[in-house]
């Protein structure tokens, strides 16, 4: 009898100067879950394109209950039944569709009867949401729904195109805690009725509870694969990493923390923020831990003049200041590696050093502002060297660098001037493990001479980074732990608002 | 990415890839002039007159104020905007500049003086309708072409302004006694560093050349120059970086209207009088020449330099058709098509090499 379910054999990627997928073997039954777990930049969104029809060209072959079969374009991946939830829903809904339209577009554009029967479609709508026990109008548009419900909307519209196999890449990111349960529920009945799911996740806790088998990644090849029975926690972060955990974060503050540089008194921000207080002092890492849509980013904003208020204050080193644009916060010394890479933090389309020099130009600037370039080059020489960017040459254009180096241009930029406030804001988001080391290592560095605020939604990195930490939730602060004191689960449990803040009367 | 399997060899790219990629790099960078060149070779082979001192020196007067308004435009679209209320407020000034002298008896380097202050008033209000009105800029500056425009209609009553026109603003039926002086048609007329059997260089040359380079120096070499292509490249990543934002944009759409009322001077004191509507056509040329220069060595992003060559480009292909007795009706079509295949190089070829 051929073996039954999708087989996965020797499948390798290469772009030019990088193997991102490497000989990867994998075998997914009908009604199992498989966990694919890795750091990023493992190779995992790589396994997933090749799966799903996103390349046209790779090594190795992909065989359905013993047949081979041929999967070079999305729609090829659908005709054999395997679909995938990505992490960006936005990208594979209509907006301004209403959510009938969004789940039967494939009926819609091959219907062969020119007039629509919006009823008859509702129903069928309807029929198919029924299925994964979702209950919305369907006659709402998809602009209108929550990130959760847009992503079972996408699960459902995969059910309802006979799925087979269903991929989920890092589906809980944005999740709140009730939100990941309803996921499961829906998860757990779909692998009851004999989908294959391939569960990409680098939370570890999520995967233990929800995967039958899980194969680790690094690196673009496959290290290891063991039944959920065997999970050991130390175990698969060290097939992750390749090291022991503790050895990515730099040591912590050794001496107690020096003089308030910032002060923010009940900042507030109608719907984002509800009356933030914090200090931040020279010599710590103040972790600001939280859940993606805790207001985070919206607080380091805040401080960065990004957005406005309607109340609150700001002092620097005890002086009160106002920041309404970014650039008064520059000249303060107050700078922020922002949430976005791409799109927030570098300009793509020029090179390494003119990106360095932006925020501090006219330091580089001699009679009628005309840039002395010999310098600026030089400066973009000693930080590329200093921050370790690859490829070392002044003159590459950032979009061809990894998320990783990017990164560090970014950071880079603010290293020309005076820090006296750093904030990062997801700042190893998408980047390799050693880049990551590297940016919790430039940290440390600054906490040195400067407050630095780091928020990120991972508690774990939080943990590992920060001197004190401060948890976020629906825009307040709910706790705070000094050091020695962290207890992950106490955290996780503010973070979600699984705990309420405790009122001292 | 260093850490990543680094035992791993790489293969080395096919020979014939890499013949191709270097004909594509070369197609990309240095495509355009060669267009040029051969377009110059072709023209004259067809009409000994065109490669000559003069005829060139006709074309790069007649191209010279197109470039004016071209590196304005260039400027606009540097910080990711757009200006096309150019070519209407380059003809509002060749009406107010002449309607001044003419009508209102006003001195010619007053005219002129006024003329500029109330261009650089519609790159004010330009940039007030995009950064604090939130328009966005094609609109904003589309509602400004067509203010301009009535602008230039209203301020003598649809009348075109020449020496002893009767003055529209008048009860009774007078002549005007204002005139178009000789010293303000120097501008668009004169010529420097003449000599024996040479006529000399076009002043408006000059402009132009002195504009060109100034803002290309500008634009390359100066912090503010990085600062408009930052805002151009990212405007979110510039702000997060402390670039001042709205001063960027509204010093584009100041120097944008500035070198579009200049164009409009040195086109008045050219034809010596107010033609109604004269500045119309640069528009669009003007934003032809602009994305042309996008393809001039490969640079994919607006440029002086590009911009300049790109104007030349529209002015010899309009030269030499004119010269072979090419219907003027078939001239559109024909930049048309120049304009699309030049931008396909830029854009199409790039992403395929990537």
């Amino acid at each position: 009898m051929a073996i039954q379910g999708l087989q996965a054999v020797g499948l390798g990627k290469r772009f030019p100067g990088i193997i991102a997928l490497d000989d990867v073997s994998l075998h997914l039954q009908p009604g199992q879950v498989m966990a694919l777990v890795g750091a990023n930049g493992a190779g995992k969104s790589t396994l997933i394109k090749i799966l799903t029809g996103y390349y046209d060209s790779y090594e190795g072959r992909i065989e359905i209950d013993g047949q081979g079969v041929q999967i070079h374009q999305p729609k090829d991946a659908a005709r054999v039944g395997i679909q995938a939830v990505y992490q960006e829903v936005d990208s594979v809904l209509v907006p301004s569709l209403t959510i009938s339209e969004n789940l039967l577009m494939n009926q819609l554009v091959t219907i062969p009867n020119p007039l629509l029967s919006w009823s008859a479609l509702h129903r069928q709508a309807e029929a198919v949401l029924a299925q994964v026990g979702l209950d919305l109008d369907v006659r709402r548009r998809v602009e209108d729904l929550v990130l959760h419900e847009k992503q079972m909307l996408v699960i459902a519209r995969a059910v309802s195109q006979q799925v087979k196999y269903l991929i989920f890449d890092e589906p809980t990111t944005s999740l709140s805690l009730p939100e990941v349960e309803r996921l499961f529920v829906i998860i757990r009945r779909l692998k009851a009725q004999g989908v294959g799911i391939l569960y990409i996740s680098h939370r570890l806790m999520e995967v233990s509870a929800l995967a039958d088998e899980i194969t680790v990644l690094r690196n673009g090849r496959k290290i290891t694969q063991f039944p959920v029975a065997e999970f050991d926690f130390a175990r698969v972060s060290e097939a992750m990493l390749g090291s022991a955990i503790q050895d990515i974060y730099p040591a912590k503050a050794a001496s107690p923390p020096g003089e308030v540089v910032l002060t923010a008194t009940d900042l507030t921000r109608r719907g984002k923020l509800k009356a933030v207080s914090l200090v931040a002092r020279q010599g710590e890492i103040l972790g600001i831990a939280g859940l993606v849509g805790a207001g985070k980013t919206e607080l380091l904003r805040a401080l960065f003049g990004a957005d406005g208020l309607e109340s609150g204050q700001l002092a620097i080193d005890g002086k009160p200041v106002t920041l309404t644009t970014p650039r008064q916060a520059v000249q303060q010394g107050v700078y922020l590696v922002p949430e976005e890479r791409r799109s927030q933090g570098v300009l793509l389309e020029e090179k390494i050093r003119q990106n360095i020099s932006l925020p501090f130009l006219s330091q580089f600037s001699r009679i009628l502002g005309l840039i002395d370039q010999l310098r600026e080059r030089s400066h973009a020489v000693n930080l590329i060297d200093r921050l370790g960017i690859t490829p070392p040459n002044t003159e590459a254009e950032v979009s061809n660098l990894s998320g990783g180096n990017q990164q560090k241009v970014v950071i880079g930029k603010w290293l020309t001037g005076r820090p006296r406030v750093v904030m990062f804001d997801e700042a190893t988001q998408g980047i390799d493990v050693k880049a990551k080391q590297d940016v919790y290592a430039i940290a440390r560095e600054l906490a040195h001479s400067a407050a630095v605020i780091y928020a990120a939604s991972d508690i774990d990195e939080v943990i590992g980074i920060a001197d004190r930490i401060i948890v976020m939730h629906d825009g307040a602060i709910v706790a705070a732990f000094e050091a020695d004191a962290f207890d992950r689960n106490l955290i996780l449990e503010y973070a979600t608002g699984t705990r309420e803040k405790e009122t001292h009367d | 990415m260093t850490d990543l399997a680094p035992s791993a060899s790489i293969p080395p790219e096919p020979r014939s890839e890499h013949i191709r990629g270097l004909i594509y790099d070369f197609i990309i960078k240095y495509g355009m002039l060669v267009a040029i060149g051969i377009l110059i070779l072709f023209f004259s082979t067809q009409n000994e007159a065109f490669l000559t001192l003069n005829n060139l020196l006709l074309i790069a007067r007649a191209v010279s104020i197109l470039c004016i308004v071209a590196i304005g435009v260039t400027i606009s679209v540097s910080v990711d905007g757009f200006d096309v209320s150019v070519g209407a407020v380059t003809g509002l000034s060749v009406l107010l500049s002449t309607s001044l002298m003419v009508i209102w008896n006003v001195e010619w380097y007053l005219a002129i003086l006024i003329t500029l202050g109330a261009g650089l008033l519609v790159g004010l209000i330009n940039a007030f309708f995009i950064i604090k009105l939130r328009i966005p800029d094609l609109l904003a500056t589309l509602g400004m072409l067509y203010l301009a425009q009535g602008a230039q209609l209203m301020l003598t009553q649809g009348e075109s302004v020449f020496r002893g026109m009767f003055n529209p603003w008048a009860t009774e039926r007078v002549q005007t006694t204002g005139d178009i002086t000789d010293a303000f048609k120097q501008i668009g007329q004169g010529f420097v560093f003449g000599s024996e059997g040479f006529n000399g260089i076009p002043i408006p040359i000059i402009i132009m050349l002195v504009i060109a380079i100034s803002v290309h120096v500008f634009l390359q070499y100066t912090r503010w120059g990085r600062m408009f292509y930052a805002v151009g490249g990212n405007r979110e990543a510039a702000r997060l970086s402390g670039v001042p934002i709205h001063r960027v944009r509204l010093l584009a759409y100041l120097l944008s209207a500035l070198l579009a009322t200049i164009a409009g001077i040195v086109l008045a004191s050219r034809i010596g009088s107010g033609a109604i509507r004269a500045g119309d056509p640069y528009l669009l040329d003007a934003v032809a020449a602009t994305f042309f220069g996008f393809a001039v060595l490969g640079a994919r992003r607006p440029n002086v330099f590009g911009t300049v060559i790109g104007a030349l480009f529209v002015g010899i292909m309009l030269n030499g058709l004119t010269m072979m007795d090419v219907e003027w009706f078939f001239q559109d079509f024909i930049k048309g098509f120049v304009l699309i295949a030049s931008l396909a190089m830029s854009f199409f070829l790039v992403k395929r090499t990537r």
